[in-house]
């Protein structure tokens, strides 16, 4: 009777144990460390090719995107350090210069930085549109531009 | 009913509890942001809104951050059509009058918007006890890296930003960080 | 000046209060007493509780509807421009508004839980309207307090900034939301009747099982239903083409989900073996404590996610209640854990028993994987002050074996019956399938699946998808040579004479589904993004995409640019699609509308990501994913599966009567309803 309560205590020790450490393996490889571009160039080398989060606002007049090519660079900063970003894809409809910004990728050898998905930290707060980015000025010239 | 074991399990919850209200304390959405304790941008804005003796300024006045060393500064963007900044008026305007006297000093600073809509708004609201300063096209609010309005920075005596609320901020917890604040500042 | 409106629902929010309290202690007065009378006056509270907040509900609808901005949340979520049927769903739009009609469910089940029990003897009853009435106390703490949604606004606003976009953005916000309270809130009512059964002395009935069992059923569905209409509302709105991220709040809806269907099976151990006691209670408990700290995580900001609401001080409540919850939880498990030894034991390893140990096993250990997940940024930031998150790799690394497991042990476990299987029961029940295996695998190959898992998922699917078909032939076949009934009257009257069982198969099928959708469309799908000028194509899994025009117009909440592209096979056009994006009047970024088509086979998902605004060109990601639509319609059936198990039997006693069949000599008991 007791050996048996032993081996069933046993066994379910081994499978948690066993859980425990697959969970523990999965953890560590897939942990996804958010940095600040200060923080990245002070991890060195242990910070190349690793997923990270990097945290920042983007650098006025450092936004370039071609939209033939699709490809979009930009500059992180945090005040003190700068991180270049190398991006694919449209950048979401309100990006623009001193916004804050989580792009996620890996920081590569040559001193950029490939973003693979890139989220524009924004405010549930709501605002009117700027007047530079009024989307009625957009429509006024998109409706033109169809009917002619 | 086995109270021993209840007992245990009961106690199980505290380590559960502890991590779960140190996690409260945290603002997930904060991007670590690059300032606090970081020299606070300089700014140099005009008066729309004088406030109320004793922390009148005239309008049209400019305020300078550089003016300010030696003091706390609140500085707290807001505008008309922002709702929560209605939640929070009256406990702003009432602990900055509450710091009259003391080396602390409030500015609203208007953010997309026009002063006209906003001296309206002071007036519907049943006044400002700080000045508040216009933003035009939102230069200040860029340097400061605003996600949106209300947000509130704290500003030490030396003219590094100490901390920020995002959201409406509650007046103990404006309080608690000025008393912090001048603390360490008058200390030495 | 308090509008009617808000003084309606905050009087109605107060005065619920005193009655909540008043019934909370008229129940132990009664049990310890005896007092009959005061049983009334508790299950009188209920009642009154459901009253009153009908009441403080109906009044912020009418808030909302007509436009009474001194109301604070209609200052905060409404505006005249947006549509009646969007400022209705607001109720639930916003954070106090969605504890408001969480309450009101909360008090509607309540109600449902006395209406339906009260006749029932002992003292189980009571306790468990006494737990129910401690929740929604809860509650209306949170209403007249942190969360009130009556406050006065004063001055008060012309108009307000209308509800967040994403949720007036599509119909689904009107559906998701409702269905995952329905189910996160009627989980509450088996965790009462535990508590109940516990505080009565009572839980080593399987009465409070029973019952339990059916509420959880049917909480089950709505939570099944609110996780496929989340993952289908993410899909169409969110714009990047997928419908699950791991996100915490999916996470969140997907626990309780998880440890619900393990108490649904383990529950079937307990009535018919008497075995797994008090881990049903464990299963019980822990799925209520899931609800709240889903709710908790979400509601009070310590989590970041795209779902989430603001916060402010009612994290701390949620705080506070999640302990107490946790503690009586763990007391009543712990303390009562000594009388609820097992009365059964395992006979045999080839029987049904095991098979749902094992199912229980990997559904507790997917809950766990998830909750770690989940859990583990905030565990981080907290002891060790770094920011991390938790990667989609992880959940999907970890729990794609466990799934695996999961699809096979829904082909045995139907197969094996109660106790102990014979080495012939054994053979002609499990070998058969693997046809269906081998099958479905081979379909994956020629698909295109390359993904030792994918392959995994479609051979299980096959194997179990087969052994549960053939409980359905098998059962019909008997009843057509006993009986000489047709195919179709011999399923019905099948399923009729044991709707659980039946039900419960249904519900895996359904599962299948969604199993096949998701493996299909994670691991075959195509991605293109293009920028276009007008007459431009671009290709996409063998589609050819003809950009025919940019847009812009005028809507009265919103200015909406879209692109029409029409969708060439060869020199034909097969169909249009109009991605778009809505710009609200108060929001700074603009909210995404792709468009989908969906065929049987697959969908094509199309979102315009960018345009220039003089309208020359627009950048399109076009994405194609086979089987999407199954998810859905998988997810139908598994609803439709928990609807034909859960359904009240009230009617089914007459039925017998009814059908001319030669009645067997009467068997010496009612017959389990879950006979093997």
């Amino acid at each position: 009777m007791t050996t048996k309560k032993g081996i069933i205590i046993g066994g379910i020790a081994i499978i948690v144990a066993a859980f425990a450490y697959l969970l523990y393996g999965g953890l560590d490889k897939n942990i996804v460390y958010f940095l600040t571009p200060h923080e990245l160039l002070a991890k060195g080398t242990k910070a190349v090719d690793v997923p990270v989060r990097l945290g920042g606002q983007v650098k006025p007049g450092s936004v370039k995107w071609n939209d033939t090519t699709l490809a979009l660079h930009f500059i992180v900063t945090d005040g003190t350090s700068e991180i270049a970003v190398d991006s694919k894809g449209a950048p979401p409809q309100m990006f623009r210069d001193g916004m804050g910004v989580v792009v996620e990728g890996r920081y590569g050898a040559n001193g950029t930085f490939n973003c693979t998905s890139l989220m524009v930290k924004h405010s549930n707060e709501y605002r009117p549109p700027k007047p530079g980015e009024s989307v009625q000025e957009m429509q006024k010239t998109l409706i033109k531009g169809a009917s002619s | 009913m086995n109270w021993r074991r209840a007992g245990i399990a009961a106690a199980l919850v505290i380590p559960v509890v502890f991590v779960f209200s140190r996690g409260m304390k945290i603002d997930p959405r904060e991007i670590p942001s690059p300032l606090p304790g970081n020299p606070a941008p300089p700014f140099a804005l005009a008066v729309f809104a004088p406030g109320q003796p004793p922390l009148e300024r005239p309008i049209g006045d400019t305020v300078r951050l550089a003016d300010l060393r030696g003091r706390v500064v609140v500085l707290n963007f807001w505008a008309s059509w922002c709702l929560a900044c209605r939640d929070e008026h009256v406990g702003l305007t009432d602990v900055a009058r509450g710091y009259a006297g003391k080396p602390v000093t409030f500015v609203g600073s208007l953010y997309q918007d026009t002063p006209g809509n906003g001296t309206q708004w002071i007036a519907e609201m049943g006044g400002q006890s700080y000045p508040s300063v216009n933003d035009p096209k939102a230069r200040t609010a860029i340097d400061y890296g605003l996600y949106g309005v209300p947000e509130t920075f704290f500003i030490t005596a030396e003219g590094k930003i100490a901390r920020k609320i995002t959201g409406p901020a509650p007046p103990q917890v404006i309080r608690q960080i000025i008393d912090s604040l001048l603390t360490t500042t008058s200390s030495p | 000046m308090q509008s009617v409106n808000g003084l309606v629902g905050h009087g109605a929010l107060l005065l619920a209060l005193p009655f909540i309290a008043l019934g909370i202690i008229a129940v132990p007065v009664a049990v310890n007493r005896g007092r009959r009378d005061w049983l009334e006056i508790g299950y009188g509270a209920v009642y009154a509780n459901f009253a009153l907040m009908s009441a403080a509900a109906l009044a912020m609808i009418s808030a909302l509807v007509t436009h009474d901005f001194s109301v604070s949340y209609v200052a905060q979520v409404g505006s005249r421009e947006t549509p009646l049927f969007y400022t209705i769903i607001s109720l639930w739009g916003a954070l106090e508004g969605s504890i408001l009609f969480w309450a009101w469910v909360l008090s509607f089940y309540g109600m449902t839980v006395v209406a339906l029990n009260k006749s029932r003897a002992g003292n189980l009853v009571p306790y468990a309207a006494m737990t129910l009435l401690c929740i929604s106390l809860f509650f209306s703490i949170l209403l007249v307090g942190p969360a009130n949604p009556f406050h006065v606004v004063s001055p008060v606003p012309q108009n307000g900034p209308g509800p967040n976009p994403l949720l007036q953005n599509h119909i689904l916000m009107a559906v998701h939301p409702p269905l995952l309270y329905l189910g996160y809130v009627g989980m509450s009512v088996p965790f009462a009747f535990a508590v109940g059964a516990v505080l009565s002395g009572e839980a080593e009935n399987n009465d409070w099982i029973k019952v339990s069992r059916t509420w959880t059923m049917a909480s089950w569905g709505f939570l099944s239903a609110a996780i496929i209409a989340g993952m289908w509302w993410s899909y169409e709105v969110l714009g990047w083409g997928g419908y699950w991220a791991w996100d915490p709040v999916e996470n969140a809806s997907f626990l309780p989900w998880l440890t619900a269907t393990a108490f649904l099976h383990s529950a079937m151990v307990q009535e018919r073996r008497g075995m797994l006691r008090v881990w049903n209670l464990n299963l019980v408990v822990g799925t209520f404590v899931l609800t709240i700290l889903g709710t908790f995580l979400t509601r009070s900001g310590i989590i970041s996610s795209v779902h989430a609401f603001t916060t402010g001080t009612i994290g701390y409540y949620f705080l506070a209640f999640i302990t107490i919850v946790l503690v009586t939880g763990g007391v009543i498990v712990a303390g009562s854990s000594d009388k609820l030894r097992s009365k059964g034991k395992l006979d045999s390893a080839a029987s049904r028993e095991t098979v749902f140990l094992l199912n229980n096993l990997f559904l507790t250990a997917f809950m766990l994987t998830v909750l770690v997940g989940t859990l583990f940024p905030l565990v981080a930031e907290a002891m060790r002050g770094v920011k991390v998150s938790v990667g989609g790799p992880f959940f999907n690394r970890m729990s794609l074996p466990i799934i695996a497991a999961l699809l096979f042990l829904m082909g045995v476990g139907p197969a094996l019956p109660w106790k102990v299987a014979s080495k012939a029961e054994l053979r002609s029940k499990l070998i058969p399938p693997t046809a269906g295996a081998l099958v479905l695998a081979a379909a994956a190959l020629i698909a295109g699946i390359h993904d030792p898992y994918g392959i995994l998922v479609f051979a299980f699917v096959g194997y179990a998808a087969t052994a549960n078909f053939r409980e359905f032939s098998i059962g019909a076949a008997v009843r057509r040579r006993a009986h000489g009934e047709s195919w179709p009257t011999a399923f019905l009257r099948l399923v009729e004479g044991n709707r659980r069982r039946y039900g419960g198969y249904i519900a895996h099928f359904g599962v299948f589904f969604v199993a096949l959708g998701i493996a299909m469309s994670s691991t075959l799908r195509t991605e293109r993004e293009a920028t276009l000028q007008r007459g431009m194509t671009m290709q996409i899994a063998g589609r050819t995409l003809r950009l025919q025009d940019i847009w812009g117009r005028e809507e009265p909440q919103r200015q909406v640019v879209g692109a029409t592209l029409e969708i060439m096979n060869g020199n034909r056009v097969t169909g249009t699609l109009e991605p778009r994006m809505n710009f609200y009047r108060t929001q700074q970024e603009p909210v995404p509308t792709p468009d989908v088509r969906s065929g049987v086979l697959g969908d094509l998902y199309l979102n315009l990501m960018a345009f220039r605004p003089d309208g020359s060109n627009a950048t399109i990601r076009a994405i194609y994913q086979p089987l999407v639509p199954w998810i859905w319609f998988g997810g139908g059936v598994v609803v439709f599966g928990a609807i034909v198990a859960g359904w009240p039997t009230a009617r089914r006693r007459r039925v017998p009567a009814v059908v001319p069949v030669p009645a067997p000599p009467k068997p010496p008991a009612r017959e389990p309803e879950y006979a093997a």
